[in-house]
């Protein structure tokens, strides 16, 4: 190699450590000890220790991974039909549901969100956590939907046909040959899909009222006192926010791609 | 066929299609969230209209937006760029960049937090150092909104840098060589070959953060709240403001729409561009 690449490296590096310096703050504080702690300086356990001990975060952490884990199920089985029907489909109903996606995807979240908080406190769906999966599944729909449907496009059609002329209907289909080979379109529907639901805010401080049904994100609001913050703790619970969303993204992110969703929504 | 869209459509219209409605009737009231109100016809429309802060707000919204557009686009397409040149560990470097965007916005606003908070934060002592004064990031109006729109950038860079390198890889390298010959510098090469090729890709793209940045919420909320002077407010936080703080459901969900009939219009005019350009 000449030195155009280790230039090129020592340039990309210094652009990723700039980028990193929120994150790197985060694992620092978290392993610092606090100002009031007796042990002063180097790495230390004891915010997580401390944090776990006097606080819910494992309760708002189960909460968070049960409407995580609940949102990718339900919105994989919802948008990978639909995206098959987008894929496939040419016919006037299929464009108008492809406009309605496109539609509802470029509204604020916000306006749906209080005729919602006023109908889910009638039928007890606020404070709860399927009530939040429910949105998020809702809420992360039309990029699933597109997702779906931009894998299934560079699956040949006429697989399916085959199975057709065999005397198979459109369901089995769409389950035996377009579905069991969409395993990277569903695992990046999938990623997407957890990262709303992990990630998301306004709809947790609208819907969550109560500590006992805190998901991670507003569990660690509690935190944040006028003048006086905990940064150790705070920190702490951060971390623990941080690791699934990493962790799921560094293993599978040969499998994500976004790429498509430009193609589908441009039906192509 | 009907059958593997119904669940969706179900869906969607519960979830969107019917708050919309729900939503529009309560802009017409002038209730609380746990009481209808009274019918107030267009008076929350007119009242926003002409109020200074939801101008302000707008405003906002608009510089809000552009920057995060094309900053993010900037910044995600020079590194997508440069990413497609040879570079030892490039593929450490990727996913690296991308973790902006994997990172939860709470997690990372309190980062940002912690490092521009007080005038004795990291941030401000180095600007101190730098001779560049000692700017209180979150109580002055201007820094205040810089600050914002550089934490957007920073966010939505990596889906931008996705969307850029998705559409670079489809660019066949003998285009450049073609260029190269012909003496094109490195600079008209991006103007004239791969700006054009990624094009329709590049529009998608902007429509999309477009829709993002407009609805944002916790990128301003979760670091400003809207302040200073409302310096950071924008129509989404606005709105949240007004029904959540003030209790003028009335009033909030106006907003909501008011941004809502904009964005219909121009979300339809764009599908069909869209669709017009692919075809």
């Amino acid at each position: 190699m000449g030195a155009g690449p280790w230039l090129r490296f020592v340039l990309m590096l210094a652009i990723v450590a700039i980028t990193l310096v929120p994150i790197g703050v985060v694992l620092f504080l978290a392993f610092t000890p606090s100002a009031a702690s007796a042990s002063s300086g180097g790495f230390t356990m004891e915010n997580f220790s401390s944090v776990f001990a006097t606080s819910d975060v494992l309760l708002w952490l189960q909460n968070s991974l049960l409407v995580t884990l609940g949102t990718v199920f339900v919105s994989v089985a919802v948008a990978a039909p639909a995206g098959y029907v987008l894929s496939r489909g040419r016919s006037r109903a299929v464009s108008g549901y492809s406009l309605m996606l496109f539609v509802f995807q470029s509204l604020p979240v916000i306006t749906s969100v209080i005729p919602l908080f006023i109908l889910f406190a009638k039928i007890g769906l606020v404070d709860s956590l399927l009530g939040l999966t429910i949105v998020y599944v809702a809420s992360s729909m039309a990029v699933a939907t597109w997702m779906m449907a931009a894998y299934m496009d560079s699956i040949p059609i006429s697989l399916e046909e085959a199975a057709w002329i065999d005397g198979a209907s459109m369901f089995r289909g769409f389950v035996q040959i377009v579905l069991r080979n969409s395993l990277p379109g569903v695992l990046s529907t999938a990623i997407f899909t957890f990262l709303v639901a992990w990630n998301d805010y306004l709809v947790a401080i609208v819907f969550l009222r109560s500590a006992v049904a805190f998901t991670l994100p507003v569990g660690i609001q509690s935190f944040f006192q006028q003048n006086t913050t905990d940064w150790g703790s705070v920190m702490a619970i951060a971390v623990v926010m941080l690791i699934p969303p990493v962790a799921v993204f560094v293993l599978l992110n040969k499998y994500f791609s976004v790429g498509g969703i430009g193609g589908s929504l441009a039906g192509q | 066929m009907f059958l593997l869209i119904a669940p969706s459509v179900a869906l969607l219209l519960l979830i969107h299609g019917f708050p919309l409605l729900d939503a529009f009737r309560q802009s017409l009231h002038d209730g609380t969230l746990i009481n209808t109100g009274s019918f107030v016809g267009i008076q929350n429309y007119t009242d926003n209209l002409t109020s200074e802060v939801f101008w302000k707000a707008a405003s906002f919204t608009l510089v809000f937006t552009v920057v995060g557009v094309f900053g993010s686009w900037a910044v995600g397409l020079g590194l997508a760029l440069l990413l497609r040149t040879r570079i030892p560990a490039r593929g450490v470097f990727k996913v690296l960049l991308l973790l902006p965007w994997v990172v939860p916005i709470v997690v990372s606003s309190t980062a940002i937090n912690w490092l521009v908070a007080t005038s004795s934060s990291p941030i401000p002592q180095l600007f101190e150092t730098l001779g560049l004064g000692q700017p209180l990031f979150l109580a002055d109006p201007f820094w205040a909104r810089i600050l914002v729109c550089v934490f957007k950038v920073w966010i939505s860079f990596p889906f931008m840098m996705m969307m850029s390198s998705a559409a670079l890889a489809s660019v066949d390298n003998s285009v450049y060589e073609a260029a190269r010959v012909d003496g094109a510098t490195g600079w008209q090469q991006l103007r004239w070959v791969t700006l054009p090729i990624v094009a329709r890709s590049t529009y998608i793209s902007w429509i999309l953060m477009t829709i993002f940045c407009v609805n944002d919420f916790p990128t301003i909320f979760l670091l400003t709240g809207g302040g200073p002077i409302d310096a950071t407010n924008s129509l989404v936080v606005l709105a949240y403001r007004l029904v959540f703080q003030n209790q003028q459901v009335g009033e909030g969900v106006s907003v909501a729409f008011i941004m809502t009939s904009v964005l219909v219009v121009i979300s339809t005019l764009l599908y069909r561009q869209i669709r017009k350009a692919a075809h």
